[in-house]
């Protein structure tokens, strides 16, 4: 299982490929929508980079109603350690 | 009857075009006036492709865009829901719209976009089923609005908030000639006040130029590259395929007059048919052409005797050129004025084309300069038609005929007209 940082890695490297930005740019307390003004499409592109690198299933609305990049790990940490 | 109220009005009808604006991101050049140099040296801009040989394809060369910064005009996040066909349309048309800066008053639902592609996304949907054509579950997302059609044309109207008609035409390698007429009559009868308007194709890929080799379309000079594109001449074996994207902004006359914004010249005259012969092939006596080209003429209101000179379709194949010649020689009447074919610089640039040529016809009938064909020779279609060979050939500033010419049969002719 990754610990948080690593997933906190993961997370903000597939959003800074999606949105053309540097790793440094998407921050624990970055808005997605606020920041960004993301569509529905960029998320999905996200969630499935996500699902690749964590061998995963994500339901979009950890994606969806995660208020920031900080919060969406937190729902991440929170699957993954449900895993068996 | 003149003076300040008629000059909008076009002699039959309607409001004239002006072109404020011209961008290009061809192999000749990416800018209006490198590329116009670049013809005017009639040096072919064809090399040979590297994947093209490393994937053992029967044709190895092509005319590639020139590098150049990408990121001044499109942000990363954007580059990566966009192809190549997208990306070069919408530098062109950047340059185009800075050139001509629209005032910020127009009414957007009265300006349109207006392009013409011939092969649009396929090479993008090819690059997607050769990289997960075995995992369709772990396609990109952007997949459709990276592939569809009217990709670059939307794109193109979202940047900058056209709301006006945006259409997009596929008339094979007329496309951008389409476009650009299509453009012109929505501006000249009413529907629009403006309009970007333009082509653009890059289809140097696998499938695409394996399945134009295997109609035996293309050259196959692969060891004189340089020499490949020469249309009109004896020696021709088939087109170049080239990539790029050019876009003229179109205004009406009297908005862009009153402004005082540059005008380069008059969208005056466009026709467009359709052979109904062959799929591929045109009908080789060049009547249905020759009727396009007239019609084109008549469209502006002028005579065949009043076009300075005409810029050929001329892709350096058998079939288009001789077609081609019959037909300028049937609409002249015998007494074609000088003709030019800009393909044996540029290649082929399939939508690209026919925005590309219209633009550069346009700079060419105001500077009173016919460029010479390259690597024209001798041409079994000289006792047709006035080839310029060799140097470029001065004439009188006037009208230019552009041809384009599709697949499907389908003609397409323009009409220049510059400021006069």
């Amino acid at each position: 299982m990754p610990t948080r940082e690593e997933l906190a890695l993961v997370v903000r490297t597939a959003i800074s490929d999606v949105l053309g930005t540097e790793v440094e740019e998407v921050r624990e307390q970055t808005s997605l929508l606020v920041d960004y003004g993301i569509d529905s499409l960029e998320l999905m592109e996200i969630g499935a980079r996500l699902e690749r690198a964590l061998a995963l299933r994500i339901a979009v609305e950890d994606l969806t109603g995660a208020q920031s990049v900080g919060h969406a790990i937190d729902l991440l940490e929170a699957r993954t350690a449900g895993q068996p | 009857m003149s003076g300040p109220h008629t000059q909008g009005a076009h002699p039959l009808g309607g409001r004239r075009v002006a072109v404020t604006g011209i961008g290009v991101k061809s192999p000749a050049g990416n800018g209006i006036e490198e590329a116009f140099t670049s013809v005017l040296k009639a040096r072919s801009t064809a090399a040979v492709v590297g994947r093209l040989v490393d994937q053992d394809l029967p044709v190895h060369i092509a005319c590639l865009v020139p590098p150049f910064d990408l990121d001044a005009y499109v942000t990363r996040r954007e580059a990566r829901q966009i192809d190549r066909t997208t990306a070069l349309l919408l530098c062109a048309a950047a340059d185009a719209v800075t050139e001509a800066a629209l005032p910020p008053g127009l009414a957007p639902d009265r300006v349109g976009v207006q392009i013409g592609t011939g092969i649009g996304g396929l090479p993008s949907m090819e690059a997607v089923t050769l990289s997960h054509g075995e995992r369709p579950r772990e396609m990109p997302v952007h997949t459709v609005p990276r592939t569809m059609a009217n990709s670059a044309a939307c794109r193109l109207a979202m940047r900058y908030g056209f709301q006006g008609s945006c259409t997009t035409y596929s008339a094979a390698c007329a496309s951008g000639t389409t476009a650009v007429g299509e453009a012109a009559r929505r501006i000249r009868y009413g529907q629009l006040d403006a309009a970007v308007a333009g082509g653009t194709d890059s289809a140097v890929s696998t499938v695409v130029m394996g399945a134009f080799a295997r109609m035996r379309a293309m050259s196959a000079r692969n060891a004189d590259p340089e020499l490949a594109s020469r249309p009109f001449d004896a020696d021709r074996d088939g087109f170049v395929m080239g990539e790029g994207a050019a876009v003229l902004v179109l205004e009406r006359w009297d908005l862009a007059q009153a402004r005082g914004a540059r005008i380069y010249g008059e969208v005056a005259g466009y026709a467009d048919t359709c052979d109904a012969f062959h799929i591929v092939a045109p009908q080789e006596e060049g009547e249905v052409a020759a009727r396009c080209m007239r019609a084109a003429v008549a469209d502006a209101g002028l005579t065949p005797a009043d076009i300075g000179h005409v810029n050929a379709h001329g892709t350096s194949t058998v079939l288009n050129d001789r077609a081609e010649a019959r037909a300028i020689d049937r609409c002249f009447g015998g007494q074609p004025p000088p003709v030019t074919a800009v393909k044996g610089v540029t290649g082929h640039l399939i939508g690209g084309s026919g925005a590309l040529e219209a633009a550069l016809a346009l700079l060419c009938g105001a500077r009173g300069v016919v460029p010479p064909i390259a690597n024209l020779v001798s041409s079994p279609e000289a006792d047709l038609v006035d080839l310029v060979i060799g140097t470029p050939r001065t004439v009188a500033p006037a009208a230019v005929l552009s041809n384009s010419f599709g697949f499907g049969g389908q003609n397409a002719c323009l009409v220049l007209t510059p400021e006069q």
